[in-house]
């Protein structure tokens, strides 16, 4: 308080309110008449005079001109209207008003032109200029696009061709997810902030995975809301990709720069927005399908021949081993056998000797009697035995082959004879009968 | 054991995921080089991939749903999807 005091007092003056008004004036009038572009918003017309504000991102002036002015300017009907990007040229001026008349301060227009594409061009151009710079040209297209999304949001106006060939293009790509229309004007003053949040309140929906802007063909000034540097920033900023198709393909608007994918029409934003065919994807998968059954098929029919002699394999291993046990087996019976005939031979012939041990104890004195019967058939035997018949000095004839020649004739008919005699045999040849 | 009584395959993270690993499958499948185990279990997760895709497709490809942001925002804010 004491401060405020202080510059009281330093301060020049007091100084009558009226006559420092005039000199507010007439330093307004002095100063430097300059052009302004921006936005018409809130004209309405006095009796001699009409005003409005011209605005932009960054900021507004109030504005007048009188309408004898403005006559003369020769703008088309309607030209001066709200929204309208506009060219005007003049200087500050202060209205100190009077003893009934409220003062007031206007920028003094005295011409006035509809913008045209080399103005709006130039602004656009500064633009571009400072949010690339900004790297907010970049932000959009590093996100990821799902080539498959089930839900697309949609920002455009509810009545307008670019919804129907949006439309068309979804249904030409087979495509019929979920759509979420965001309506909002497309060409005033008011488009650009509803707009920007018509794609904040998609974004905000957690299952939309893209968003297309779109609006059909229109001069710059037409599509000036879409140059709109706060409804820009914000699409850069989103982490929802934005696809943009707004205007033709000649024209090129800010949101193009910042978005994902700048499209040319509204049927190309489709294809962006759903880049999968569905037709083709579907005849893709079956051809993948069938790859996978063949490979599989394959896979086992190459290794059949090869598990069938593997599955054979094992068979005729086992009839292999089965055959060598059986004659294995064969083999230990017979040993067996012979072991226990061998055995049973032995134990027989053991038998044997004790019986005849038994039957020659149990026999006793009669079996001398029969010894002696036997040497006396024994002597008799060798009574008729050739060697004591040779002992006695007789000759057996045999042949060559050994056998006794009984006859005469059986003697002649051979070549040669051997004369057996008691002390042994003589080589003899029969002589012919003369 | 049987296929049937095997884990299924992780779900896939997106339809673009499922597609690039089918390709991947098909081609080791095709490079000959996948041993029988392999290649019937690589056609095992194939399988699953193919039909998790057609599921995909289908998902998107029967009725066109249209809504309105208005709409929808209500339906969030009053609870109801």
């Amino acid at each position: 308080m004491g401060q405020a005091l202080a510059e009281r007092v330093k301060l020049p003056g007091p100084f009558a309110v009226g006559r420092y008004a005039r000199k507010l004036e007439e330093e307004m009038k002095r100063r430097a008449r300059v052009s302004l572009i921006g936005e018409v918003t809130g004209l309405s017309r006095s009796k001699a005079q009409a005003y409005f504000e011209l605005r932009d991102a960054e900021g507004a002036i109030p504005c007048a001109i009188w309408l004898n002015d403005l006559e003369k300017l020769g703008l088309p009907a309607q030209g001066l209207r709200d929204g309208a990007e506009v060219v005007i040229g003049g200087g500050p001026d202060y209205y100190r008003g009077g003893a009934q008349a409220s003062p007031a301060f206007y920028f003094r227009a005295t011409q006035i032109r509809l913008a045209g594409e080399g103005d709006l061009l130039a602004r656009l151009e500064a633009l571009r200029k400072q949010l690339r710079a900004e790297g907010l040209f970049e932000l959009q297209r590093q996100l990821a696009r799902p080539r498959l999304p089930k839900r697309i949001g949609v920002v455009t106006a509810e009545s307008g061709a670019a919804r129907r060939d949006l439309l068309a293009g979804l249904e030409r790509r087979g495509w019929r997810g979920t759509i979420v229309w965001a309506f909002a004007p497309v060409q005033d003053r008011h488009a650009a902030p509803a707009i920007a949040a018509a794609i904040q309140g998609l974004a905000a929906q957690p299952e939309v995975e893209a968003i297309v802007v779109a609006r059909g063909g229109g001069s710059l000034a037409d599509l000036w809301a879409f140059c709109d540097e706060t409804l820009c920033r914000t699409v850069a900023m989103l982490r929802v990709p934005v696809i943009s198709a707004v205007g033709h393909e000649r024209d090129s608007t800010l949101i193009d720069d910042v978005a994902a994918v700048a499209c040319s029409t509204p049927t190309h934003a489709a294809e962006a927005a759903v880049p999968l065919d569905l037709n083709a994807a579907r005849g893709d998968l079956a051809r993948r399908a069938g790859a996978l059954r063949r490979a599989a098929a394959g896979a086992v029919a190459a290794r059949t021949p090869h598990l069938v002699a593997l599955a054979r394999g094992p068979g005729r291993a086992l009839r292999r081993e089965r055959l060598d046990l059986n004659q294995k087996t064969r083999e230990i019976r017979a040993a067996a056998e012979r072991g226990v005939a061998e055995r049973r031979g032995f134990q027989r012939r053991l038998a044997a000797v004790v019986l005849e041990r038994a039957r020659q104890r149990a026999a006793g004195p009669d079996m001398e009697g029969r010894r002696a019967a036997l040497r006396r058939a024994a002597v008799a035997l060798r009574a008729h035995e050739p060697e004591h018949t040779l002992a006695r000095g007789y000759a057996l004839v045999e042949g060559e082959d050994g056998e006794p020649l009984t006859s005469a004739a059986a003697t002649r008919a051979a070549d040669r004879v051997s004369l057996r005699f008691a002390d042994g045999s003589v080589r003899a040849r029969p002589e012919p009968e003369a | 054991m049987a296929a049937s009584e095997q884990d299924p395959s992780p779900k896939p993270d997106s339809y673009e995921d499922a597609v690039e690993r089918l390709e991947q499958i098909i081609d080791r499948l095709d490079s000959g080089q996948a041993g029988l185990r392999e290649t019937l279990e690589l056609c095992r997760e194939g399988r699953d991939l193919v039909n998790y895709c057609a599921a995909e497709l289908d998902a998107v490809g029967e009725d066109l749903k249209e809504l309105k942001l208005d709409e929808l925002a209500e339906r969030l804010a009053a609870g109801t999807p």
